[in-house]
Order: C-alpha cells, then sequence, then structure tokens
C-alpha cells in the first residue's frame, strides 16, 4: 500500500511544500516567521531526498496524475534540474533566515511584512515547479506564477519608484510570456505535443519551428535581461527590499534562463549557428556594458544591480561556442552567482539598515561597524570578479579553455575585460567602506543573523569552487549537455 | 435538391460573416488601442472581448467562448472601469501645479515620440510577416492530442474533453493557475486597504436589477458547474459567473460583516488551491501518483475540486473588484 523510499516522488514534494506554507502564512499571519524558516528547513531536506534519488537512480521523470507525456504532464529531474534546485534552496534557506530580521515590525508596516512571506513561498513554488517541469506549456504558468510574484515582491517595497518599477517590471514580463506562449502554440501544433523529450524527439526545422525559436528566445531573453532588454532591471532590483534583490537577482532571472538552455539544448536545432553568434555578441556587450555602468553608479544597490546585467552576459557567450564544456562553464557561473550575487544584495541590505542610505561615497567605517558584512560583500566580490578559488573563477576558467578550445578568441578578451571591470567595482566599494565619511548619520543595529546569513552565503560561493568536481559531476546525471568526450 | 444548392450559399455566408468578425476584431483592438480617452479604449476593450468570444464560438471552442464572454469582456471590463474610477478621482484631487508639470513632461515626451512610434511600426511589420508566413505553412491536418484525449475519457470521470483536460489529465496546470489568480489577490491585498474616496451611490434601478440579477447569478453559477461535466460550462465559467454576482452586491453597497473579514474570508479564498492540493498529496499516501484519481472515483472528486474551485474564483474575483484588502476591525 505504502510507497518505498526509493519511489517517494519528491519531486512534488519540493512543489507541495512551498505551495501550502504560502497558503498557511497567508490563513495565519501571526505565524509566518515561524512557517517561513519550517518550509525552508523541509524543503532544504526533500531536495536532499530527491538528490539522493537522481544520484543513486539516475535522472527521474513522474507523470502527475499517472497519464504520463504526451497527455499529461511530467516533472523531470536530472543533474541540471538538481543543481538549479539545490541553489534555489539555498538562497531561499538563506532568505528567509535574512528576512525574519528584515522585515521587522519596527522598520516595515506589520500589514506589508506579513505579505512578503506568502508572495516570497509563491515564488518559490514557482521555481521549483519550474526546474522540475518537463512540459513547455506547464512551463509557461510557472513563468507566469513567478513573474506575477515577483512584482508584487518589488512593489512591496511601496513608494512611487518601486511602484513604477514594479509596473515596468509587470509589463515586460507579460510580454515576455505571452511571446513564449505564442512560441508554444505554434510547436504544439506542428508536432501536437508539449513534451520537451517528445518534441526534441519530433522537431524538425520549419518556418514554424523558426519562428518559435524566434519567439520564445525573444520572450525568455527579455525576462532574462539580456542587454539590450535590460532597461527594467536595474530599477526593479534596486528598488525591492533587499532579500527581494537577492531573490530576483539570484533566481528569477537564472529561471527564465533555464528554460532557455533546455530549449536550445534539447529542442531546437540551433546549436553554433548564427543565431548563437547574435547571443554571444550581446552577452559580450552586457558584459562590458554593465561593468561600465556598475562603476558609474554611485550606489550600491544599483552597482550591483548593473553588476547582474553584466553577469548575465556572461550566461549568453556559451551559445556561440556550443560545447559540452562551455554549457557547464555556464551553469557553473550560474550557481556561483546566484550563491554571491544573494550575499552581495543582503550585504548591501545591512549596510542600509546601519546607516540608512546605500551612498557608496558617504560609508562611514562600514568595515569597523559591520566587519561581517564587509566580510561577505568582499567574499562574495572575489567570487564575481573570478578570484581562485572561488565558484566564479572555476567558471571563467572552464569558459576560457571552452574559447580557446574553439579558437575564438574576441570571447577570451571579453571574458578577462569583465572581470577586470568586476573587481574595478567590487574594490570601489571595499575603498569606501575603509573611509570616514564627511556626514555622520543615525546608526540603526543590524541582527546579527542577518550579517551572518550573508556571509554564509558568500563562503558558500567561494566554496563552491573548492568543491568544484562534485558540481561538475552532478551536472553529467542524466546527460543535459550531451557526452562529454567531445569536450 | 434544395439542401445541395443551398450548401454552398451557407459556406459563404459563413466566410463573409468570419471575415467581417475577423476584420472588427482586429479594428476595435487598434481603436482600443489608439483612443486617447481612457473611458472608450474600455468600452471598446469590452467590445473586443464580446466579439472574441463570438469568434470562439465559430471556432467550435463554446467553453473558450464562455470564458472569454465571462472574464475577458465581463470582469476585466469591470476591474478596469473600477480602476478608472479610482484614477478620476485621483485626479481630481490633484493640484493644479502637479497637473501643469504633468502636461509639461508630455509636450516634452512628443519629440521622440515620432521616431519610437516609427520603429515600433517596422518592428511590428516584420513580426507580423513572419508569423502570418510561419502560420501559412503550418501543416493543415494535426489533430494535436484529440485522440488521445477522447481515448481516455471514460477512465477520466468526465464526458466534457475539455473538463478532462483542465481537471483530470492537466489538473496540475489548472491548480497552478488557480494559485496564480489567488497570487494575484495577495499582491493587490499587499498593496494597504481598500482605497478611501471609493464609494458607490446606487441608483433605483440598479438597486432593483441586483435583487433579480444576483439570485439568478448564483443559481447559473452552480448550473455552469454542474454541466461542466458533460459539456461546455466548469469551474472558471461558474466562478466568474459567481463573481459577476460579487461585483452587482458591491456596487449596490453590500459589504462583507466584519466578523467574516479575517480568516473564514481568506479561508474562503484559498478552499479551491487548498483542495485541489490535498486531494493530490491524499493520493500520494495511498499509494498512487500525485493528482492521479482512481477511475470509479474520478467523477466525484472532480465535481468536488471544481466546487471549490468555483466557490474560491468567485470570491477572489470579487474581492478583486473591491481592489484592496477589506480591514479587520475587531480590536477596535
Amino acid at each position: 500500500m505504502f510507497i518505498t523510499m526509493q519511489e517517494f516522488p519528491w519531486a512534488v514534494i519540493i512543489i507541495v511544500l512551498p505551495l501550502s506554507g504560502a497558503m498557511l502564512s497567508f490563513l495565519f499571519p501571526r505565524w509566518v516567521k515561524l512557517l517561513g524558516v519550517l518550509v525552508a528547513l523541509s524543503v532544504v531536506a526533500a531536495v536532499v531526498g530527491l538528490g539522493w534519488q537522481v544520484v543513486e537512480q539516475g535522472a527521474q521523470r513522474y507523470a502527475i496524475g499517472g497519464w504520463g507525456a504526451p497527455l499529461g504532464i511530467d516533472l523531470y529531474a536530472d543533474g541540471l534540474s538538481l543543481l538549479m534546485l539545490i541553489v534555489t534552496a539555498l538562497v531561499c534557506l538563506g532568505v528567509s533566515v535574512y528576512s525574519t530580521g528584515y522585515f521587522n515590525r519596527a522598520y516595515f508596516r506589520r500589514s506589508k511584512a506579513n505579505y512578503f512571506w506568502p508572495l516570497w513561498m509563491f515564488l518559490w513554488a514557482a521555481l521549483n515547479a519550474l526546474f522540475l517541469s518537463s512540459d513547455i506549456f506547464n512551463l509557461y504558468v510557472t513563468l507566469e506564477l513567478l513573474g506575477l510574484s515577483a512584482v508584487a515582491l518589488v512593489a512591496l517595497a511601496g513608494g512611487a519608484d518601486a511602484l513604477t518599477s514594479a509596473m515596468r517590471y509587470l509589463l515586460v514580463s507579460l510580454l515576455g510570456s505571452l511571446f513564449y506562449l505564442l512560441g508554444v502554440a505554434l510547436l504544439y501544433h506542428s508536432f501536437g505535443s508539449l513534451d520537451i523529450v517528445i518534441l526534441s524527439q519530433q522537431v524538425e526545422p520549419s518556418p514554424a519551428v523558426w519562428a518559435s525559436v524566434g519567439l520564445i528566445s525573444i520572450g525568455l531573453l527579455l525576462k532574462t535581461a539580456l542587454f539590450p532588454m535590460h532597461f527594467w532591471l536595474p530599477p526593479a532590483h534596486t528598488s525591492a527590499p533587499a532579500p527581494v534583490s537577492a531573490l530576483l537577482s539570484a533566481l528569477v532571472v537564472k529561471a527564465s534562463f533555464y528554460i532557455l538552455l533546455r530549449m536550445w539544448l534539447e529542442i531546437f536545432p540551433v546549436g553554433g549557428t548564427a543565431l548563437g553568434q547574435l547571443l554571444g555578441l550581446l552577452g559580450s556587450i552586457a558584459i562590458l556594458w554593465g561593468g561600465i555602468q556598475a562603476l558609474r553608479q554611485t550606489r550600491l544597490k544599483m552597482l550591483i544591480a548593473y553588476s547582474t546585467v553584466a553577469q548575465l552576459g556572461y550566461l549568453f557567450l556559451a551559445f556561440p561556442l556550443g560545447s559540452y564544456i562551455a554549457w557547464k562553464a555556464v551553469l557553473f557561473l550560474l550557481l556561483s552567482h546566484a550563491l554571491a550575487k544573494t550575499a552581495m544584495f543582503m550585504a548591501a541590505g545591512n549596510i542600509l539598515h546601519f546607516g540608512g542610505h546605500d551612498r557608496i561615497k558617504d560609508f562611514d567605517h562600514v568595515v569597523q561597524y559591520q566587519p561581517l558584512t564587509s566580510a561577505a560583500f568582499a567574499l562574495a566580490g572575489a567570487s564575481i570578479m573570478g578570484l581562485p578559488p572561488s565558484g566564479g573563477f572555476i567558471g571563467k576558467w572552464l569558459l576560457l579553455e571552452a574559447a580557446i578550445h574553439s579558437g575564438q578568441w574576441w570571447l577570451v578578451i571579453i571574458i578577462i575585460m569583465g572581470g577586470l571591470l568586476a573587481a574595478a567595482y567590487v574594490f570601489k566599494v571595499i575603498g569606501y567602506a575603509f573611509t570616514q565619511s564627511r556626514v555622520s548619520h543615525q546608526t540603526r543595529r543590524v541582527p546579527v543573523h542577518m550579517e551572518w546569513t550573508a556571509l554564509v552565503l558568500a563562503l558558500a560561493a567561494i566554496l563552491l569552487g573548492l568543491a568544484a568536481p562534485w558540481p561538475l559531476a552532478l551536472m553529467d546525471i542524466g546527460l543535459p549537455f550531451g557526452e562529454g568526450a567531445a569536450g | 435538391m434544395e439542401a445541395i444548392s443551398l450548401l454552398p450559399l451557407m459556406t459563404l455566408l459563413q466566410l463573409v460573416f468570419d471575415t467581417l468578425l475577423g476584420f472588427a476584431l482586429l479594428w476595435l483592438a487598434w481603436r482600443a488601442l489608439a483612443s486617447p480617452e481612457l473611458f472608450q479604449a474600455i468600452v471598446l476593450f469590452i467590445a473586443f472581448g464580446l466579439l472574441m468570444a463570438l469568434a470562439w464560438v465559430r471556432l467550435d471552442a463554446p467553453d473558450v467562448a464562455l470564458a472569454e464572454a465571462a472574464i475577458g469582456a465581463g470582469l476585466t471590463g469591470a476591474l478596469l472601469l473600477a480602476t478608472l474610477a479610482r484614477l478620476e478621482v485621483k485626479n481630481r484631487a490633484k493640484s493644479e501645479l502637479e497637473k501643469k508639470h504633468e502636461v509639461r513632461v508630455i509636450t516634452e515626451k512628443s519629440k521622440h515620440q515620432t521616431f519610437f512610434f516609427l520603429l515600433r511600426m517596422l518592428l511590428f511589420m516584420v513580426v507580423a510577416t513572419g508569423l502570418v508566413y510561419a502560420v501559412l505553412t503550418l501543416p493543415e491536418n494535426t489533430s494535436g492530442l484529440a485522440m488521445p484525449v477522447l481515448e481516455n475519457l471514460e477512465s477520466s470521470g468526465v464526458s466534457n474533453p475539455v473538463t478532462a483536460v483542465l481537471l483530470n489529465y492537466r489538473g496540475y496546470d489548472t491548480l497552478l493557475e488557480l494559485s496564480v489568480l489567488l497570487l494575484a489577490l495577495l499582491g493587490v491585498w499587499s498593496f494597504g486597504g481598500i482605497p478611501k474616496p471609493y464609494r458607490s451611490f446606487p441608483g433605483p434601478v440598479l438597486n432593483m436589477l441586483s435583487r433579480l440579477l444576483i439570485p439568478l447569478l448564483i443559481m447559473v453559477a452552480g448550473y455552469l458547474l454542474w454541466v461542466g461535466a458533460h459539456a461546455p460550462g466548469g469551474a472558471f465559467q461558474g466562478g466568474s459567473v459567481l463573481g459577476a454576482a460579487g461585483v452587482l452586491l458591491l456596487l449596490v453597497g453590500w459589504r462583507l460583516g466584519t466578523r467574516f473579514v479575517g480568516l473564514p474570508l481568506r479561508i474562503t479564498l484559498v478552499f479551491g488551491v487548498g483542495i485541489f492540493v490535498s486531494a493530490g498529496v491524499v493520493f500520494i499516501l495511498l499509494g498512487r501518483q500525485f493528482l492521479e484519481y482512481p477511475p470509479s472515483f474520478a467523477g466525484v472528486l472532480i465535481l468536488l475540486i471544481e466546487a471549490a474551485a468555483t466557490l474560491s474564483i468567485g470570491i477572489t474575483l470579487a474581492a478583486l473588484f473591491l481592489g484592496g484588502r477589506p480591514e479587520f476591525r475587531r480590536h477596535k
């Protein structure tokens, strides 16, 4: 009657837990903080359960409702989705611990603070559902859930800036979803299936397929904020509350990238074509433009947001290369950026919370007052720059290797220049953290666990580099990037 | 003999009707977008929704037509009009100084407008041409998943294939869609309470009509829910009709008693998703897959889930129309 551990549907549990958590925390606002931490811990446990299954038994497929594709919807977990789920769980656990301090009654209206929790858990449920889905229409639904919760979370900050950028974010997000949906409709009509695996077996180049490649790519690129479609990102990520900025930069933009990656790897026959070169070119411009813009910013959160624009650019350098190593490098960069950027936004949140502002030039002995936060920012910065032994270093190293291997030297130059720009803007912040400000500010105490969370996540980004063989081996489960021998 | 000669005439009439419908849709969409006045744009949008419902009927998709008429034209229109009413209240409250400032911003923008207008038109033309070409080259006779949907209808618990897809084969999608609706309300509520200046004064017509219409609407909602098992209808259609009843109630000035505004209201809102998720999880514990209903029991279960969903959808839509979190005042 009862099911054994081997076939326990962890994948479903990972989606249902945050969904139920969201509903419960909506029903019982008094218990939100406790619920948030409990749900975070139990999702982490469930992800460990799924990880154990995937490592022991290989890629997992789960037919919801018992119908199976193409009639029903399948969940699918291989190394790629597992790693996305793991990094999501880590970031979200950090966010939930951090938010118990951040959404304090003293600084946030209680009615607003209470709404953070259900919205954030809906966002988490959407992310988990997205990383596990094997159905392109179901992916659309998860995208809608994700986009709407992200927009509501940005608006939570209140004020004209936050509301304006939330509105713009909503419109961009809906436009992106509609492009995606139109592409899905064309694919479904052409091949009579929505399942990624079935589509990958049946797909043949035709005008409709090319149209859907274009539509889906544009929709998802808009959501991923690839240059020049990044215009909405810096205001939205800056005006949101700090834990929300962390979620947006670390995970939400990566979710649409993940779908794009799956589509390009499995359905679309476009690897190494001119379209891939175009994406690589846009990615390169994003790296340089984002880096220069970050350097020009006077406010810390804006700087970090532009840094996200630059770092997202790296993810697209794999498209012109299209090799096994390049995909793995990019996934590695994605994971380490998620951890490092969460730490950075949390550190920025702490500094903002402490001094009441985030003007870089007016930092007043931040290092002295908040040593843990400063350490977190510096360590996260090291990973963003790509200093050894951080996760960012391994990712960039692999990407350099792939670029040299395929003889695309221009990419090598871009990767190195991006690293230099990152170093420049990170050192700019750290430099001011040591100085005294001419203006004195009223300061507030920052709860210790908010500082520690930032530091632990920054350390995780560094440790990711030291433990690199382990995630790199996980990536091969289910062969999402094809056979390694060719690379 | 006559039947044969009438056939081409009917096809011709249908062709003429479809062409007119298509052009009318395009024209309404264009007018709604181009209209400088918001009220006009909203009315055009509602008309667009109604014609769109007709188009779905012509495409033999009565379920979608019902949903489009109820949600696309009806409730979305009501939401837009409610928003407009609040915008106007706000604008009237604005000082003259701010208005002047606004005018200046608009004139500054207009310098760039022509360039961006041309750019957008160009982009639009390129995309439209590409899409038309892609659609014209689509394979003609694809039935999609129609065959497996019909083959498994017997074990799905319902005889309406659309309901079978929505509540059984792809119930997981519907579960997430219901979450999207709940999330939308959460987002609106996170902004704060009901905007104060908005108050309605029902005239005698509205007062009389609502007395007649509200019981009727609730009955229609129940009928749509019930009939969804074997004919066009279901939770979304029923829910939106229920929502319309709620909107009417709100328009005549009725408000939920403060006793029910707290947890009871929230439970009603969460009910649909809650029951759906619970139904899914219970079957995992019984050794089946998530959302895998036993065929003998599926019909009852789907009706149960749909009933919960109808209630939640209706209340959620009405709450969205209210536009803010009803205040819970027990401690005062």
